[in-house]
This record gives C-alpha cells, structure tokens and sequence, in this order.
C-alpha cells in the first residue's frame, strides 16, 4: 500500500485527494498545511488519519512515499526539496516552479536523492489527450508536426475573483514573475511543449492588460498573450491565452505533412482533420457530414465512459496519479518526460521575460523577438 | 452625544455606548453589511470603520457619508486572510460587526474566508482592552433538521450539521466551522460575542434568484418542492436592525439568535408572487418524498461512482432546504426587543420593485 500525503490544503488539494481516494493501491495517510484550521478541514472531510502543520513533523511520522505538493508555486522547490530529502517521491502541482532554473534545482534533486518527481499537468492526460497522443504516436499526422495552436483560456467574467485577486496585492498568484497567467497557462504550453524538440525554442510574446480589467482599475496585471514559438526543424506554434475570448477555449491542434487533429478539453471531442480531400465538389457535400459523424461519435463516445463510470471532470489527475504511482512502484517511465517539464517552464520565463507592463502605465501592448 | 441605538425600544441596554466609539464592520460594501453600516449611522453613531477586500462599492459607502456629514466614515481596504490587515482594522474596536464570509462553491475556499479570516479577526481582538461585542453574523444553513418533523419549528435549540461530508454544502461548513472558531475565542480568550444567523436575506441590492429554499431550478424547469411550508425570509433592513441590535443590548454574551421576519409567506405564495411580479416561467409540482427518493438515489449514485456526478442532491441537503419547518424570532424579539419595522408584503413590494427595475436598466 502506497503512503500518500499532501502539502498544502488549498483549493486544489480537494481535488487531489478525491482522485487519490479512487486509486485501490493508496492511502491518503496524511495532511499538512501550515494553517491548522486549513489541515483540519481537508482531513475530517476525505477522512484522513493525521494532519499536521509542521512539515518536518509530518514527514517523520507519517513517512510518506509519495508527497503532493499544492501549496503555492514560490514554496514549491524548498517544500520539494524537504520531501525529496526525507526520501518521499514528489507530484508537483503547476506551476512546476517559479522558472526552468529551479525546475531543474528540483529534478536534479530528485535524480540525486533516487526519487522521482512529476507535475500536475494532468491536462495531457484527459480522455481526448490521451487518444490524440497514440494518433500521433501511431503516424497519423505525419512527422515532425508542422504546426499547432494552444488555447488555453480562463474566463474572468465572474468579478468576484477578479477583484479579489486585484484588491490583493500579495496574493501568490499576483506575486509570480507572469502574473496571473502564470498560474494558468501551464496546461497549454506543456501540449506545445511535449512536440517540440529543441530545448532553447524562438518565442515571441505579446500581452496586454484587457479592458475588462482596466476597468476594474488595474493596469499591471497582463490576462491577453498571443505567443509564437518555433523551432529550426520547421515545426511551429501559436499559443493563445485570453480572459475575454468566448467562448473561453481550451483547444489544441496538431497538423502533421499528412493529417492534423483537433481536441476540444471542453466538450471532450477529438476531430480528425484529414489532409486530402474528396474531389470537387464531394468535398463540400460530404466533407461537413463525415465531419458531423465525428461529432456523434465522439458525443456516443463520452456517453459510453460516463456509464462505464470513467468520465470523471478530474480524470486526467486520476490517470497522471496512476501513471505517477506505477513508475514509483514498477519502475516504469515516469507520466511527463522531465525535459517536457522542463521546456514548459523554459517557454513560460521566455514568454513573461517579453510580456510586462509597468504598473501605473498605460497598459501598451508589449512583444519582442527573442 | 448618545447613540440613538441606545433609545430602542427593547429596555434590556444599560449603559449606553458613547456616539463615538469606533466601531468596525468587515463586509461593510457587502449585501447586508452596507446596510448594517447605514443602521449604525442611523442610530447616531460617528465613528465607523467599514473593512473591505476591495475598492468596488466605494461609492455607495460615500453616498452614506454624504447623508451623514457629522459621521466618520473610515474605509479601509484590507483582507481579512492577512494577520496585519486584521490588527489595522481591530484597532481599537469597541464593537465588531462581522459579516465578511466565504461564499463560493468550494470547500476550502468557504473555509478560508469564513473560518479563517474569522480566527485571524479574533485574534488581533483577543487580549483587546477595548472591545465590548463581537458580533458573529452566522447563517441558518448551519443547522441539521434531520431529527425535525416537517411543519415542526426550527429554533436556535436545533442542533448544528455535523455530517458535513453527507450534507456537502460547502457554504454551510464554512460557517459552521466560522462558529466554532467563534465559541473557541470565547471560551479560551474570554472574547464577548453574539451569534446571528439569518435566514435568507432580501431586498434591493439582492441579485439572483430567494427561491432556492422553494425548490431545484438545475435542470432548465422549477421543480418546486417546498409547497405549503414557510420560507424563512428577512427583508435586508429589518435583519441588520436585529444585527445592530446584538451588538447593543446587554447580557446576551454566548446567545445565538436566528433572525426571521413575522408573516413568512409559504413557498407557493413566494413562487406565484415571483412569477407575477419578474415573469412566467415552467415550473412542476414535485412532492417532497419524491425529492427525497431523488436525492437519495443522486447520493447514492455519487458513492457508488466515486463522485462522477458530485453529491450536490444528498438527503441533508434536500430536508434542510425543503423539508418544510416553521420559524421562530421569539428569542430575537424577547432579549433584543427587536420586531421587523418592514412587514413583509411591503418588504416584498420593495424588493420586486427592485429586481424589475435593476433587469429593466
Ligand atoms: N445574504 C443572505 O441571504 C445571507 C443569509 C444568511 C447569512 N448571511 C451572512 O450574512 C453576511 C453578509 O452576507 P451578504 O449577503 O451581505 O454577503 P456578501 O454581499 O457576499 O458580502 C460578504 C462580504 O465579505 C467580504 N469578504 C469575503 N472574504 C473576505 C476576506 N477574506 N477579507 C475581507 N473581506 C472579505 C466580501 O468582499 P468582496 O466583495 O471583496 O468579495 C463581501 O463584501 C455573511 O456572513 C453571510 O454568511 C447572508
């Protein structure tokens, strides 16, 4: 039986822990945050045996196997390293870390304590990644990808959060290098990430602040990037991260030199887009309806899972926790390549290095080569 | 100058409260809480710190200084999750209206800003040389009538929810947990307080829909559950005067009162004055046993499948909000002397008139 234990009882450590409770092989054996009302409350809600506030504490005597760390990013690599320290294998929530440098602080940690570590991009793990991924793995698209666009968008409409996060000037997430976007965007950046070969890929960034929020008086919290990344095979990509598109997109595409494929993590739909065409006029007679038949599909698809009870709303957390715990217990490759951990984080400092408004300004839409 | 709250009606105050003493509202821009502060100056009160997380609302807030001249409005911005934020606005706090809370949909979240801003209050109070009251503005949704028959009265003997993973509200934890942390600091720190708990708060001001205890609007039609039984409605003004009241009167530390008007409407009457006055929409009888039998089937379902479908319809859930129970202020109106100056078909009136006017703009 795994040891499971959680750092941090925020928001997302429900979300956690209702995913670990479904896994057969684990058990949640403790909780720790430094709020004791905060540990107290994740702790009589799962039940959970032990919480504690002091992490020292928690790792001697729960002595966990495997620690989720969902505390805020800028305590995520001194928490990992401690965890890693005391011998416990760490699923990082994302933000992985504040930058690739400490991304990688992190992972060699891991390396050198024999342990292992993930994020929790479970976006790549939704139902439809999931089959996109073995398309691609499978040739579908032809190789290398020639293009892919990322949206990867977060709807601000409700004014609640957003004027709380603006009247907190310490909130975490106001305190990272990106801003707001930094919190979010991971999901969508790691999909470009995982098909781009190069380490050190050319992005260029361009964000500005949305009137929605300059009218809510702030002009230094950037919520718009447009982003091109490219590298020198020929492969390239527009990520696009926005709080007033709708509809609020959470999209990805992938076009190889043969086909390219379309998944929606919104209505959990993934389209095949084939790249020849029937003739004439055949292809704007049939192309609509063969393209209508995938929808249907993949409508009875989602139907199907949800009776075989595998439609979960987290069930990418529940299969990159799996996926994380079989690595840890049969020694098979860890869910997400550390390079890909790595390059996301890399491609997030290149994108925020470009994107900045000095607050007080004018929001100027800001972009550089880099 | 005597605070005007000190002449009520109720002959339980004894030594009136200085006009100036400071007084602190956190949630002060909120639904209620603008209203409390519009109470306290109405009463004659001066000195009044109105806490809030953010500078939207600021303009109803000066819209009350400008009535009031003579009155020191002080608005400070801070949050009440932050330690230092706390001290600035319990500095020097002879009373303490508390209705900032957590009012979101997540667990943690409700946690946090009821439970933990809460604690974080108090302590920057606890050891205060000068507070007199702490007053706790809790909420009806804490408590279970699991053990109550339907029709039976609800009162502030009824117990607390406790089966917290069962009724899934996250709302209702948080401020039940937020009530705890209150009676800790009572009894551990000696900290005076009184607990409200208000039923369900309307009038201008209000958005959204007062028919929730009537019955499930999820599923595109009203499913209207509640049928004869009351709702425990409070029309906004005549809850912050009972609100503005708890932190006046004397010996009524550790007491809990529930705040509900007289002439509650039934759930029906609610729902065809809600069609008649906002618009027609389909709504369908569904007897309560028959919701209950859902609710049950839904929890089960959400057990069964590791929570696929949230167990957001749960039978605690159902029998609090749809049981049907009476209500009682009897202890509200004995140990505060309080009685709604609104009744409630003029409450009613005002708060249509609102709600057409505001979709109208
Ligand atoms: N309305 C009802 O029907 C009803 C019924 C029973 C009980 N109550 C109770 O009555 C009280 C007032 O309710 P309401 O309807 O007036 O609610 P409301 O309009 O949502 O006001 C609550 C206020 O609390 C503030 N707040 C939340 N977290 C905070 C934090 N961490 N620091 C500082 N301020 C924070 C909010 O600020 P932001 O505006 O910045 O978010 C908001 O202004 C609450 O305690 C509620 O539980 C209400």
């Amino acid at each position: 039986m795994l040891k499971v234990g959680i750092v941090g009882c925020g928001k997302i450590a429900d979300a956690h822990a209702e995913q670990i409770r479904r896994i057969p092989r684990c058990e949640l054996s403790g909780v720790c945050d430094r709020d004791p009302l905060m540990a107290e409350q994740l702790a009589e809600r799962f039940p959970v045996k032990a919480w504690h506030t002091d992490l020292d504490q928690f790792l001697e005597t729960v002595r966990p196997d495997v620690v989720h760390i969902t505390t805020p990013p800028q305590s995520h690599l001194p928490l990992g390293l401690k965890c890693l320290a005391a011998g416990a294998h760490i699923l990082v929530e994302k933000p992985f870390t504040i930058d690739a440098g400490e991304a990688r602080a992190l992972i060699d940690a891991a390396d050198r304590a024999g342990r292992k570590v993930t994020v929790g991009h479970d976006g790549q793990f939704s139902p439809v990644a999931r089959r996109m991924r073995e398309m691609v793995r499978r040739g579908y698209i032809g190789t290398p990808p020639v293009h892919m666009e990322s949206y990867w968008c977060y709807d601000l409409s409700d004014p609640t959060y957003a004027r709380a996060l603006l009247a907190d000037k310490h909130h975490w997430a106001r305190q990272l290098p990106g801003g707001l976007p930094h919190n979010i965007i991971n999901h969508g950046v790691s999909k470009v990430a995982e098909f781009i070969e190069s380490d050190d890929p050319d992005v260029v960034a361009y964000g500005f602040v949305s009137p929605f929020l300059r009218g809510l008086g702030s002009t230094d919290m950037v919520d718009e990037l447009r982003v091109i990344i490219a590298e020198e095979r020929g492969t390239t990509a527009y990520f696009t991260f926005s709080t007033q598109m709708r509809p609020s997109l959470h999209q990805f595409s992938i076009y190889g030199n043969r086909n390219g494929i379309t998944i929606d993590e919104d209505r959990r739909t993934l389209i095949r887009l084939p790249g020849t065409g029937f003739k004439s006029y055949a292809e704007h007679f049939l192309r609509p309806l063969t393209i209508a038949g995938q929808y249907a599909r993949n409508s009875a698809r989602n139907v199907k899972l949800f009776l075989k009870n595998e439609f979960h709303m987290d069930d990418g957390k529940y299969r990159l926790f799996r996926a994380f715990y079989d690595s840890i217990e049969h020694g098979t490759p860890v869910p997400i390549p550390y390079r890909e951990i790595v390059l996301t984080t890399h491609i997030m400092d290149r994108i925020f290095a470009q994107v900045s408004a000095a607050p007080g300004r004018a929001p100027a839409p800001s972009g550089a080569t880099a | 100058m005597i605070a005007a709250g000190m002449q009520s009606q109720d002959g339980h105050m004894s030594e009136p409260l200085p006009a100036a003493s400071p007084i602190l509202v956190t949630g002060s821009k909120g639904f209620v809480g603008s209203v409390v502060v519009r109470e306290l100056l109405q009463r004659g009160f001066t000195n009044i710190r109105c806490f809030a997380r953010t500078p939207a609302g600021n303009d109803k807030l000066a819209e009350l200084g400008r009535k009031f001249p003579a009155a020191r409005l002080d608005v400070v911005h801070g949050n009440l999750l932050l330690p230092d934020d706390c001290r600035r606005a319990a500095d020097g706090a002879v009373l303490v209206y508390h209705l900032a809370a957590g009012t979101g949909k997540s667990f943690p979240g409700c946690v946090l800003d009821s439970a933990v801003a809460t604690r974080n209050l108090l302590d920057a109070l606890a050891g205060s040389q000068t507070l007199k009251r702490f007053v706790n503005v809790g909420s009806f949704s804490v408590y279970s009538n699991a053990t109550l028959r339907r029709g039976a009265v609800l009162d502030e003997s009824c117990p607390v929810e406790r089966a917290y993973t069962a009724r899934f509200d996250a709302y209702a934890y948080g401020k039940t947990k937020q009530d705890d942390v209150v009676a800790e600091y009572g009894a551990k720190h000696g900290v005076p307080y009184t607990i409200l708990r208000p039923g369900v708060v309307f009038g201008p001001g209000r958005g959204g829909s007062i028919l929730g205890r009537c019955g499930i609007d999820t599923f595109g039609f009203f499913m209207h559950v509640t049928g004869r039984f009351p709702i425990p409605l409070t029309y906004v003004d005549n809850c912050a005067q009972a609100i503005v009241l708890a932190g006046l009167a004397e010996g009524i530390d550790r007491e809990v009162f529930n705040i509900v008007d007289d002439d509650l409407p039934s759930s029906s009457r609610l729902l065809r004055l809600t069609k008649r006055n906002l618009g027609r929409f389909f709504s369908v009888r569904v007897p309560y046993p028959a919701c209950l039998a859902f609710s049950c089937a839904w929890e089960k379902y959400a057990a069964w499948s590791g929570n696929q479908l949230p167990p957001l319809f749960n039978r605690r859930m159902c029998a609090a909000y749809h049981k049907g129970n009476r209500y009682s202020n009897e202890k509200l109106k004995r140990l505060l002397g309080w009685s709604p100056a609104v009744p409630m078909d003029e409450a009613l009136r005002r708060y249509f008139e609102y709600r057409r006017t505001a979709a109208a703009s």
